[in-house]
């Protein structure tokens, strides 16, 4: 889930769609790209071209993983600044490229002074609402989304985010519904906003256990938007939950070509592992811990997915705990908190992961490997009861999820902990 | 004769929501606008909604200065604010403005732009669906209007969008010769327009528009109820007395037709009035006036560069209609079907083609025209008589009859042709009035 999260918070909308006979073999961002350029031909003079350059750019990024791009916008909102220093266009794009960068607190801050400066903007309180959920200040996102919905019933990037927000909230066919009403918004031009939101609802499906639905949505999403990434990842998801780890693998390779961020190589060692190719598999966990290490400090990180390699492959639970912490020190969304309850879990701090449990649970998600990790901390603290009713939630959610397996055993071992200590009462 | 009617639909987006009544209000309007944007030179909304303002005068005059003053009004607002949803506004007005001025691939991508940028409002499908149409792709033009639902909204939106989505269907449906159909379609678009109180304008129009395609089917005594319902409605509307004025014609009624076509012309000198005015002398036997009216229709669409990229099929006609400049009659007709490729762009080069002599070449191009089934008395008449003389008497006599089936009074002076012809056909003596057109140059 927490990849929903991640792209999300890149949602920077679709701008400068081009007639169908401008379209053929340019990607939705290239196009843009291409139309900016001749603005900026046309009107030198004018900040708005370099703006739409810049916003191009972003997209670009989006469509392809790769953060060059962004500098590229930076440099287009160079231009556009010294043209007409301060522009509001040009400081969206800035806190746009701020939340690609997933500097969420800077884009925070950055977005509620443009709100400040103009109120009716709709996007600037999406990117308040990116940045807060980034962050897990959930209220607020919500206050920002309703902000947005207000302000423009039905418009898409409200709905996209409220969405996400109902995902976080638990509600998940909630959550579909928004993202169809958006979808159904979409002019099929904008091919990769298409594949991007039937990803997102793949991924909603996935979480429950409906691989054929993802899996259909997977490939109308491939469709609109060959070789798109984001879905690629998506559907080695579906492969590894049916256990075909070999497609999955697959899969994942042909990602990687076109994109290979920190977060898909941990992935991508993962499936190698389920694969049994042992030895590519080390290799590829040795080469992510070793960068992810190098950019611990940096906002774009893959701290949470060092987190569980140390947890897990790396047995390193102390480390996993210090790198949690590092990043719960920056953010309290459900998802680094997790990964933080789990490093505590793993170091003994029982009482102190349950509190960081109830915390993440009392925002109503609903995801498996929460589920699964909210009942092994039960077990430990010998709530057997509680042990037993959360690693159910997170079978009976997702039979096929990466955790299935372990929750099977460990609800094994609860139940028969709960019959024992009945008998002995 | 619906060559018209797509040109017209694009400025009713979004018009009856966002511009008051008209009645000579839209200058007051573009004045307080202008004076907003003055005292609050960031203020984005203001800009687009004098964009609109400049729209909805050009669409009142028919002075095609306004659409250029709109372009620049909706250009600020959107360099003030265009990376967000509420900037589908003037992105839409902005395909509005370049609908107006023929240029149907940007058009096209504004509406896309405004789509992309996800308002929720789904009104730019009908600009999208417009440009599609007048670029003569019919079925993304269908899928585009396809998509004018509302999923949100107040019930005043949604009869809004049902509005856009009937009218420009019936278009559709006209186009694939479905008359009764369209005529449906359009009586409900007229009865949403009234019911929903749209202003005054709107719904002279929608009367006006479903007074062309009754004229269109042939049924003059509909046609003149609906022009005369939009008169009543809007006195001195231009399009309707112009509409009244072809209903008179077709009675025969030329000299009503003249002082109808005239006052037309006075409220909004378009081309096509001219010409049909000076028609109108011709069958009155007043060549002298007609000849006055053939040269204004000339300096009319010579007037500005604007001008004659929008007149430029009009021209075609009116050349080949009165077999002058042959030569410049095909050139303008090539040139307009490189931005455009609906049925009456093909029927402008055929029968430009048909008249400088290139029958063969004028009967494939006449075959688009003809292609997706339309019941245009005009259509079948081109066809005739191409037909006619490459000598396929079998085909002539099919198109000719079919012209005349549909409307025996179609237009003043090629009605008669077609009658002729078709009893030169029956016979084959005598000089062939095919012919005689053929080689009118």
């Amino acid at each position: 889930m927490k990849k929903i999260l991640f792209t999300a918070s890149a949602l920077l909308l679709a701008l400068f769609a081009h007639g169908q006979s401008l379209s053929r073999g340019l990607t939705p961002a290239e196009q843009q790209i291409a139309w900016s350029r001749s603005a900026i031909q046309a009107h030198p003079d004018k900040a708005q071209p370099y703006n739409d350059l810049a916003v191009a750019y972003i997209r670009r990024a989006r469509e392809t993983g790769d953060s060059d791009y962004l500098n590229q916008a930076e440099a287009a909102l160079k231009e556009s600044a010294k043209r007409v220093p301060g522009n509001f266009e040009g400081e969206k794009a800035h806190a746009m490229i701020l939340l690609a960068r997933d500097q969420f607190a800077k884009a925070l801050q950055f977005s509620r002074m443009l709100n400040q400066k103009t109120p009716d903007d709709t996007l600037t309180y999406g990117f308040i609402a990116d940045a807060a959920t980034a962050l897990g200040d959930y209220a607020e996102a919500e206050r920002a989304t309703q902000w947005m919905l207000d302000l423009r019933e039905g418009n898409v990037p409200g709905l996209l985010r409220a969405a996400r927000l109902r995902v976080i909230y638990g509600d998940t066919s909630g959550a579909l519904d928004f993202y169809s009403q958006a979808y159904q918004q979409i002019p099929p031009t904008q091919t990769e906003d298409q594949a991007w939101t039937l990803t997102q609802m793949a991924e909603i499906q996935l979480s429950t256990g409906h691989l054929d639905e993802a899996e259909s949505l997977l490939q109308s999403a491939l469709q609109k938007f060959p070789g798109y990434y984001l879905t690629l990842g998506s559907y080695a998801g579906v492969e590894t939950a049916r256990h075909h780890y070999k497609r999955a693998l697959d899969l994942l390779r042909q990602r990687d070509d076109s994109s290979i961020s920190l977060s898909s190589r941990y992935v991508l060692a993962s499936a190698l592992e389920c694969a049994g190719e042992s030895a590519e598999a080390a290799s590829t966990y040795k080469d992510f811990e070793l960068k992810a290490l190098k950019v611990t400090n940096e906002a774009a990180n893959a701290n949470r997915e060092l987190v569980l390699y140390y947890l897990g492959r790396g047995n390193k639970p102390a480390e996993a705990l210090h790198v949690a912490e590092h990043e719960v020190g920056k953010r309290h969304d459900v998802f680094t908190l997790d990964a933080y309850a789990w490093a505590l879990c793993a170091n003994g701090r029982y009482g102190e992961a349950k509190k960081q449990v109830d915390t993440i649970l009392s925002v109503g998600i609903r995801d498996a490997a929460i589920f699964y990790h909210a009942g092994a901390i039960a077990e430990r603290l010998n709530d057997h009861a509680d042990a037993v009713r959360y690693l159910n939630q997170s079978l009976e959610l997702n039979p096929e999820s990466e955790v299935a397996v372990a929750a099977h055993d460990a609800l094994a071992k609860a139940i028969a902990a709960s019959a024992i200590a009945t008998n002995n009462r | 004769m619906i060559r018209k009617i797509l040109m017209l639909l694009f400025a009713l987006v979004l018009a009856p929501t966002t511009l008051p009544a008209q009645d000579g209000t839209t200058d007051v309007l573009i004045k307080s606008l202008a004076i907003k944007v003055k005292m609050y030179p960031g203020d984005y909304k203001s800009y687009a909604g004098l964009g609109a303002a400049y729209l909805q005068k050009g669409r009142e005059t028919g002075d095609s200065a306004d659409y250029e003053l709109a372009k620049k009004a909706l250009s600020k607002s959107l360099d003030l604010m265009s990376n967000d949803p509420a900037a589908a506004f003037a992105m839409t007005q902005m395909a509005v403005a370049c609908m107006a001025e023929h240029q149907f691939e940007e058009a096209y991508t504004w509406a896309q732009k405004a789509l992309a940028v996800g308002s929720g409002d789904p009104s730019p499908w009908a600009i999208a669906g417009d440009a599609l149409a007048d670029m003569g792709d019919y079925q993304n033009a269908a899928e585009a209007y396809s998509r004018l639902k509302l999923v949100y909204g107040s019930e005043d939106e949604r009869q809004s969008i049902s509005y856009q989505h009937d009218s420009r269907l019936s278009y559709l449906r006209l186009i694939a010769g479905d008359s009764q159909g369209a005529i449906q379609l359009m009586q409900g678009a007229v009865k949403t327009a009234t019911e929903t109180h749209m202003p005054k304008e709107n719904i002279a129009w929608s009367n006006y528009q479903l007074g062309e395609e009754y004229f269109q089917a042939g049924d003059t005594t509909h046609a003149e109820e609906a022009y005369l319902a939009a008169l009543q409605l809007y006195p001195g509307y231009y399009r309707a007395l112009a509409g009244l004025a072809k209903v008179r014609s077709a009675q025969g009624s030329y000299h009503e037709a003249a002082a109808l076509y005239d006052r037309a012309i006075a409220a909004v000198p378009y081309p096509e009035y001219a010409a049909a005015l000076g028609d109108v002398y011709r069958a009155l036997g007043e060549s002298g006036k007609a000849q006055k009216e053939f040269e204004l229709v000339e300096f009319i669409s010579h007037l500005s560069e604007i001008n004659q990229q929008i007149h430029n099929r009009d021209l075609a006609w009116f050349y080949a209609d009165h077999g002058m400049k042959l030569e410049q009659a095909v050139l303008l007709a090539r040139r307009e079907l490189e931005v455009r490729h609906d049925v009456y762009t093909w029927d402008a080069l055929a029968w430009a083609l048909f008249r400088q002599g290139e029958s063969k070449e004028a009967a494939a191009v006449m075959s688009h025209a003809l292609s997706q089934g339309t019941r245009d008395a005009q259509l079948f008449f081109h066809a005739g008589m191409i037909y006619a003389d490459l000598g396929d008497t079998a085909r002539a006599q099919e198109f000719l009859h079919e012209a005349l089936a549909i409307n025996p009074h179609f237009h003043p002076i090629h009605a008669e042709t077609a009658r002729q012809t078709l009893a030169w056909l029956a016979t084959k003596t005598g000089s062939s009035p095919v012919q005689e057109a053929a080689n009118a140059k």
